[in-house]
């Protein structure tokens, strides 16, 4: 491509991104401009009340009366709950000591300590107040503990918990069980309790050392292979089977010692939170994105754009340029206040991506802006659930990872985000939101754009436009390749927590359906659209073609080996076993899945040379046989 | 010259033909006509012309280039039948937006847009586009096409819907523009305003061109002039014009005779006057476009000869 004609792509492209702001300037009344000011200062002040220091709602919530001399009043005056008032102001007579005290009728106190130290409560909120006092105070008590030179005296017994991945086979180990019932006191008492003994074994959990001399031991180290937190670091565990990788270095597990009642398991609610401010965006941008697009489509607007030397390329670059700098923006300035970094913004970014195109090839698909709005609330709903609910367990498995959120978590508690990890978790956010974008731009040409078709015809108009000759059904489903690693993901996702032995058989036929769809869609569209010439020959070669271009995108996914997500039983479900070192097992793990795919791809192309009807029996054959390889080399593997 | 080529131009939805081989040469500075009934394939072919729609065969070639490549678009200006306008913009922004689109310098475009408002006399180019009537909004739309100074223009029923002071208004600022050398490619309904502008005309039916030349070739391929003779008598017995009887009916006690050939009206004065009646009246009748128009829309579709 020359200079020139790249400087006229930029241009053009420059010049409708500014036209397209202008114009949506043109469309903001005042009360929808209210409405967005509001909204932003809402997500603002969330953001910024979470990050400093929490939601606020429960700020001085009780009183408590009490003498400026008790040992209490330190406690409510540390405790965000209570605001403190002397006991003067709440009793008529007596010394202020339980037997003589006696409050006023008018006095508004939900607590009371008196000068002996006996604690009451009284009126409506009473019983709760008290409860929340003694919380405080067992919170007072613990800071009080930590604060202690000595430590050895502040905590005689240390239990170390460590939190392990959830065997879905029911033979769970109870790593964190055993280790506390087991507490041999080998006496290692490293001086910042944090010693696990051996640390990523999954199962004996047999090293947290009891300290009651007060010694501050410093064996823990060299010995021990052990990390604090959520899980080993994907060191072998002794019998031979690659950890999950740790997902997070555990940050959110206490380093420091703590009182039994406060332990809970890692759960990252205020990173979480935080991360989910970047989603919340995204979700209103896309009903005013969805919009425009809309509007080309049912006034007929975008004809004249289309008949102007601007590409359909160009239009769509112009018009989407806007919001996806709106919502890095956004983005940048989300991760500014709450303090996170260039990762939370990189790992934002492709959700933003995502949503977009997702939003624009819904917007070319639908028939009406009420269509349209049942689109853009299913991707809402979708990528929000899709990004968010994996999140929830970034400290907990490596299966968080599918979300990019997970990165935005990580980074926001400090910990280091790998290459790998990256890739793997934006990867098919990067390339579904290209695809989508690319599938987009395949009808966003008169003859589509404002025709009233159904949307699966729409769907079908939009693949076999991009198929042009034998090389695009080899090309289209490494395409496809993102869609189906996502499916596959979210199924693991939804269904990991399911028993074993019912989410495995649904895991190997959605993973089957979902790969031969993407096999044989684009050459079915081909056949509906007259691209190809229906014979069972040219049938035959192309889903040969199909499924040698869908091998070579599934190669790619095994950037999952990258992370260990096969070694879940669940993951091994979707994704396959993890590739051995024997060659003549990879030989065998290499061609055999080439096999497949070409073998299932013929027979769905010769469906779909036939009819719609034919489609459907060859597809459904198709998925059988898939599923039934699948089962087969699980079998043979496990 | 031609400047704009078409060859077997055919596209297909499915199984419906929209356009069955259109074949035409439209010269420089001419304004040429394309009329049928709705559904006829005029605007399938029109957008094809535009490079809107891709054709599933055939070729067309407009001022040099294939249509849709962009140097053939900044040739063209297109007005299609609707008025697909940015109703939240002010005239002058939309149109200075399109200029920008199409690379013209801005002062250039300032200038060509205010004349082209100024001669379609269009107040309140300040105003908001969806706050215009109609007619001003055609009148937005017409100078748009114009803002990048096209050699070829596309009107599809540029007057539609329109009262009759505005189609005039535009029917005549399409006329000046053909005489300033604008190729003129030119679609209505109302066949009094293809009659009036355009130098040639193709006549389209069920996706086919059925009839095409200039209004006389076209008259005279469909009928031409017809003779209405009124006599007291009969007089086409034992006559026929080109192996066919005469055409006769009974109007007012009269026999009226409908023959296309002088020479067949004097034989029937002869005949009549031998059966001892008179000749009363003698008609010229000359079908106007719309009268071909309903013959050639109500007949079955045939490949034209």
């Amino acid at each position: 491509m020359s200079a020139g004609r790249l400087r006229g792509i930029v241009s053009r492209t420059a010049r409708i991104a500014r036209w397209e702001v202008a114009r949506s300037a043109g469309t903001v009344d005042r009360k929808t401009a209210l409405i967005l000011v509001v909204m932003v200062a809402a997500i603002g002040t969330a953001g910024f009340s979470v990050a400093d220091e929490g939601l606020g709602l429960e700020r001085e919530i009780y009183t408590v009366g009490v003498d400026e001399d008790s040992r209490y009043y330190d406690v409510a005056v540390d405790s965000e709950q209570f605001r403190p008032i002397s006991i003067e102001d709440v009793t008529t007579d007596g010394d202020g000591t339980a037997g003589t005290i006696a409050v006023r009728d008018e006095a508004s106190v939900d607590v009371v300590v008196t000068r002996d130290g006996r604690i009451g409560h009284l009126g409506d909120n009473g019983a709760a107040a008290y409860d929340a006092f003694r919380e405080s105070v067992e919170s007072y008590n613990g800071k009080l503990m930590d604060e202690e030179a000595d430590q050895a005296a502040a905590y005689p017994v240390l239990v170390s918990i460590e939190y392990q991945q959830r065997d879905l086979g029911g033979a769970t180990d109870s790593g964190a069980g055993d280790g506390a019932g087991d507490g041999d006191g080998d006496g290692d008492g490293d001086g910042d309790g944090t010693d696990s003994g051996d640390g990523t074994n999954g199962g004996s959990g047999d090293g947290t050392g009891g300290n009651t001399d007060g010694s501050t031991g410093d064996e823990s180290g060299a010995d021990e292979s052990g990390t604090d937190g959520t899980g080993g670091s994907g060191t072998d565990d002794g019998d031979g089977r690659t950890q999950v990788p740790n997902v997070g270095d555990g940050s959110t597990s206490t380093t420091a010692p703590d009182r039994p009642g406060s332990i809970s398991p890692p759960f990252p609610f205020e990173s979480l939170v935080l991360a989910f401010l970047f989603v919340v965006p995204m979700n209103f941008v896309i009903q005013a994105y969805g919009s425009t697009i809309m509007d080309e489509r049912v006034k007929r607007r975008g004809e004249l754009l289309l008949v102007s030397p601007a590409s359909s390329r160009e239009i769509v670059a112009g018009k989407t340029l806007p919001y996806l700098l709106g919502l890095v923006g956004v983005v940048v300035a989300i991760s500014w206040v709450i303090e996170g970094g260039p990762i939370a913004v990189a790992a934002a970014l492709p959700i933003a991506l995502l949503f977009l195109g997702a939003t624009f090839v819904g917007a070319m698909l639908a028939r009406s802006f009420k269509e349209l709005t049942f689109v853009t609330v299913t991707i809402s709903v979708f990528l929000t659930t899709y990004t968010f609910i994996p999140a929830v367990f970034a400290d907990v498995n490596a299966i968080a990872l599918i979300s990019p959120l997970t990165l935005v978590v990580m980074d926001l508690q400090g910990e280091a985000v790998r290459l790998g990890e990256y890739l793997f978790s934006t990867g098919p956010f990067y390339l579904g939101g290209a695809v989508c974008f690319l599938l987009g731009i395949g009808v966003y040409r008169e003859e589509d754009m404002f025709a009233q078709k159904p949307i699966p015809a729409k769907i079908v108009d939009a693949i076999a436009n991009r198929i042009r000759g034998r090389r695009s059904v080899f090309v289209l489903p490494i395409l496809f390749i993102p869609f189906v690693f996502a499916s596959q993901l979210l199924a693991v996702a939804l269904l990991f927590v399911v028993p074993q032995a019912i989410a495995v058989p649904l895991i190997i036929v959605l993973a089957a359906t979902v790969e031969e769809i993407a096999k044989s869609v684009h050459v079915y569209a081909g056949f509906a659209r007259s691209r190809f010439e229906p014979s069972l020959r040219t049938a035959a070669m192309l889903g040969a073609f199909s499924g040698a271009g869908f091998f070579v995108g599934e190669k790619l996914t095994h950037v999952v080996q990258f992370v260990g997500l096969p070694d879940l039983p669940v993951g091994t479900a979707a994704f396959g076993p993890a590739v051995s070192d024997e060659p003549l097992i990879l030989a065998v793990v290499f061609l055999a899945p080439l096999a497949l795919h070409v073998v299932t791809a013929v027979i769905s192309a010769l469906g779909a040379s036939r009819s719609r009807l034919g489609y459907v029996g060859g597809l459904i054959a198709a998925i059988l046989g898939h599923a039934a390889y699948n089962l087969g080399v699980i079998t043979l593997v496990a | 010259m031609a400047i704009l080529e078409v060859d077997g131009l055919r596209k297909e939805y499915g199984d419906f033909v929209a356009v069955e081989g259109s074949s035409f040469d439209i010269e420089r500075g001419e304004v040429f006509g394309v009329v049928g009934p709705n559904g006829a394939g005029k605007t399938t072919t029109l957008k094809m012309l535009a490079g809107l729609i891709e054709p599933t065969a055939g070729t067309a070639v407009v001022a040099g280039h294939t249509p849709g490549e962009p140097a053939m678009q900044r040739r063209l200006g297109f007005l299609p039948e609707e008025s697909p306008l940015y109703e939240e913009m002010t005239a002058i922004d939309y149109l200075e937006f399109f200029a920008d689109l199409y690379d013209v310098p801005r002062d250039v475009a300032r200038e060509r847009i205010h004349d082209s408002l100024d001669r379609l006399d269009l107040e309140h180019r300040d105003r908001k586009i969806g706050n215009m009537s109609k007619g001003m909004q055609r009148k937005v739309a017409i100078a748009r096409a114009l803002v990048n100074d096209p050699n070829v223009l596309i009107f599809d029923e540029p007057a539609s819907g329109l009262d009759p002071l505005t189609t005039n208004y535009i029917i005549e600022f399409t006329e000046e523009l053909s005489d300033e050398g604008k190729t003129i490619v030119f679609s209505a309904h109302n066949l009094f305003h293809v009659e009036s502008i355009c130098d040639r005309i193709v006549i389209m039916n069920d996706g086919r061109i059925v009839a095409r030349g200039t209004l006389e070739e076209i008259r005279d391929a469909h009928g031409g002039t017809e003779y209405h003779v009124y006599a007291t008598e009969d007089g086409s017995e034992g006559l026929t014009v080109a192996g066919s009887p005469i055409d006769v009916s009974h109007e007012n006690g009269q026999v009226c005779h409908v023959v296309g050939d002088m020479r067949a009206v004097d034989a029937i004065r002869e005949t009549v006057e031998a059966a001892g009646g008179r000749v009363t009246d003698i008609q010229t009748k000359t079908p106007s476009l719309e009268d071909i128009f309903l013959e050639v829309a109500s007949e079955p579709v045939e490949a034209e000869t």
